[in-house]
């Protein structure tokens, strides 16, 4: 029952409302691959600091991403239970969503504010602006995905979403999962391979 | 219906989303464990962490778009339109690497170095190409009475000598010797003044370029790195009289490792 929507004659055979949502994943890619190339072009250009390895706390981000992770799980549920009409799971599955959602912002809003307290701002240095706009538009996502899954929530459970309307629970999954592989390349290339770059100052051997 | 039912049929089971929940968990342990400095692999991984780590979370960025996003099981033209997307994405990645790491990252200076002004265009071959390691100079410059030796002052952070002289027009080779047992040392002739500005842009240019910014305009001349044990020389037209510098630019070297270059 998942695509139980009214068949509507496209000439790909495919729904309208789908395909917009991929083509628009599919541009997001490009927005989020500039700001990501533009933190790879000045990573380790900074000439003052605070340099990645004083502040990134990469055990913490771990945790986080983590939580991220879990939050793609229980949307596939969400998505599940629409299907099967399970009005309670829907409900629970969102709002499970959500909640972890607003943990990881929660884990941002704090890591932003331990940053600014250590001197990192989007002004200070190269390392500051490309980190704060790149990880800032991706908490931005994630805070519009949270908008999208209370309101679906509230809907759901004024039951007016099930297996006729799955596909708006299924774009909705796909913009989250979307933002949650963003997040594995970000952490991938900004915690992981970049939380330990120092200062052009004090490479090694200095 | 029989169209939708066969689709369902098609989508991971809740078992397999724990499944694939585990697996992407477990791989996010592994990469974290792989770069924790307390677990200790990643001081035997060095620079190969990073192909690990890129390997690792391109696993998981399939797992979730093939199997979360159902683009394993929808019709093929949403994974074409996505990975469309995705390589754009990428190509301008990689444009922008390349065009800021292009002329060794120092497009802004590019020209400005190498302008030479009108008049000096036709002697312009004869001079000396600054920063590029190794012998230069014209062949037909005047020979001076022989090598300048200098060397290391054993494992000090210093040259044996404070003064070097030469005549202006000369082809000067100075031999410098690393006596050092421990570390790794440069000789760089500088703009008088300029040897703490130079070793600071020396060492953003890394050691791959001998800690030297390529095409510096305020290096004379420079020899290649000089392992502990080594000698290494240089040779190059004595510039117009006046007092210059030379300086060790290996990172925290150039504050005790410097002397005076004078050309009359």
């Amino acid at each position: 029952m998942a695509h139980a929507v009214e068949h509507e004659y496209t000439t790909t055979g495919l729904n309208h409302r789908k395909m917009l949502m991929w083509v628009f994943l599919g541009s997001d890619c490009l927005f989020f691959g500039a700001l990501i190339a533009t933190y790879m072009v000045y990573r380790g250009q900074s000439l003052v600091g605070p340099y990645p390895i004083d502040i990134i706390n990469v055990p913490v981000t771990t945790i986080s991403t983590f939580v991220l992770l879990m939050s793609s799980f229980a949307m596939v549920q969400a998505l599940a239970a629409t299907n099967a009409d399970n009005k309670r799971g829907i409900v629970s599955w969102l709002l499970a969503t959500a909640f972890l959602g607003a943990i990881f912002i929660g884990f941002q809003i704090v890591e932003f504010n331990t940053f600014k307290n250590e001197g990192l701002t989007l002004g200070g240095n190269l390392f500051g602006a490309s980190f704060f706009t790149l990880t800032g538009f991706h908490g931005a996502h994630v805070t519009l995905g949270i908008i999208w899954l209370l309101a679906m929530a509230i809907l759901a459970a004024k039951g007016r979403v099930g297996s006729k309307t799955a596909l708006d629970v299924e774009l909705l999954g796909l913009y989250w999962h979307f933002v949650d592989i963003v997040w594995i390349v970000i952490f991938t290339l900004l915690y992981l391979i970049g939380g330990f770059d120092v200062g052009p100052v004090a490479l090694p051997g200095g | 219906m029989a169209h939708e039912t066969e689709q369902d049929t098609h989508h991971p089971s809740f078992k397999q989303y724990v499944l694939i929940a585990i697996i992407l968990f477990a791989i996010t342990i592994v990469e974290f464990l792989l770069i924790w400095d307390r677990v200790g692999i990643v001081d035997y991984l060095g620079a190969s962490k990073i192909p690990l780590l890129v390997g690792l979370s391109v696993v998981k960025f399939y797992i979730v778009i093939m199997f979360y996003m159902h683009l394993q099981f929808d019709d093929k033209l949403f994974t074409r339109i996505f990975i469309a997307g995705l390589a754009l994405a990428f190509m301008v990645g990689l444009a922008l690497l390349g065009l800021f790491t292009a002329m060794n990252g120092d497009q802004r200076y590019y020209a400005l170095d190498r302008a030479v002004p009108y008049e000096e265009h036709e002697a312009a071959h004869e001079t000396t190409t600054p920063g590029t390691g190794g012998t230069t100079g014209s062949e037909t410059a005047p020979v001076a009475a022989g090598p300048i030796k200098v060397g290391a002052k054993g494992n000090e952070l210093a040259f044996d000598t404070t003064s070097l002289t030469a005549s202006s027009g000369s082809e000067v080779t100075i031999t410098f010797t690393n006596s050092s047992t421990v570390n790794t040392h440069n000789l760089v002739i500088v703009e008088d003044g300029t040897k703490d500005a130079v070793s600071t842009d020396g060492t953003v240019a890394g050691p791959d370029n001998n800690w030297v910014k390529p095409g510096d305009s305020r290096v004379i001349a420079n020899t290649i790195l000089a392992g502990p044990g080594e000698t290494q020389d240089v040779s190059f037209t004595a510039p117009a009289p006046g007092t210059y510098q030379f300086v060790c630019t290996f990172p925290g070297h150039n504050f005790t490792m410097f002397g005076d270059f004078v050309v009359n």
